[in-house]
């Protein structure tokens, strides 16, 4: 675990700013990687929703047209 | 005004092939909305070839800018701990289906500035290399980072641009 000490300083804002950006790029693409293992695994849009802490609507939205285009180009 | 009216007619096509292939390589990389960074990257395959020779005189090409993104994505994670095994984890391309277009703030704060050069610069078509002014002209976020692992002063790569600009 990083030490908090570590991580950029908010008195130098730019490289804070830059890390969450880059966290929450990651965190994006890793959240659509585990909802299509998800889906693949046989888990509804509302287990997904729910461990995501979101609406199945908006869980749904935000990922079902990557996921059904990915799994019917394998299918 | 026929020229001009025919001059407009060929920059919307420009905007057209611009807008089309910012929203190719934002896909490509795994994102639904391009960033300024993929105006950048699309401008650079523009047929005009003017971003592209613009990048040359400075050493760099649509590859390197490619890695420098990375790799400055890279360096911001590693400053909160993140090693670079987590970040080599392979974008998801998108296929997206979307019928209007929609940009980032950064994609869209670039496409208003070169709305804003081009009125300025109105008896040229618009080039890559207008582009490529506006996005030497961007101070904070990933495309001046990216510029910075380059090693590239952004002044000289609008310099560069505008070069290229005056040939035509």
């Amino acid at each position: 675990m990083t030490d908090m000490k570590s991580l950029p300083s908010p008195n130098n804002p730019e490289d804070a700013l830059v890390a969450v950006v880059a966290l929450r790029r990651m965190a994006d693409k890793l959240e659509r990687k585990a909802v299509k293992e998800a889906i693949a695994q046989g888990w509804s849009w509302s287990q997904v929703a729910e461990v995501l802490g979101i609406s199945k609507q908006a869980a749904h939205k935000r990922h079902a047209a990557h996921i059904h285009d990915t799994t019917s180009r394998k299918g | 005004m026929f020229k001009r009216v025919l001059l407009r007619f060929r920059d919307m096509k420009t905007i057209g092939k611009l807008i089309a292939g910012a929203d190719e390589q934002a896909n490509i990389m795994g994102e639904e909305k391009p960033s300024a960074e993929h105006f950048v990257l699309s401008a650079l395959c523009l047929e005009d070839g003017t971003a592209k020779r613009a990048f040359n005189k400075l050493r760099i090409d649509s590859r390197k800018f490619q890695d420098a993104i990375k790799t400055q994505y890279d360096e911001a994670l590693s400053s909160v701990g993140i090693s670079e095994q987590v970040t080599e984890m392979e974008p998801e391309p998108i296929k997206s289906d979307k019928i209007l277009h929609d940009s980032q703030p950064s994609g869209q704060d670039l496409i208003k500035s070169l709305y804003t050069l081009k009125k300025e610069d109105k008896n040229r078509p618009l080039q890559g290399a207008h582009v490529i002014i506006v996005a030497a002209s961007i101070e904070y976020g990933v495309v001046p980072r990216a510029f910075k692992v380059l090693g590239v002063d952004r002044e000289s790569l609008a310099k560069a641009a505008r070069d290229e600009l005056v040939s035509i």
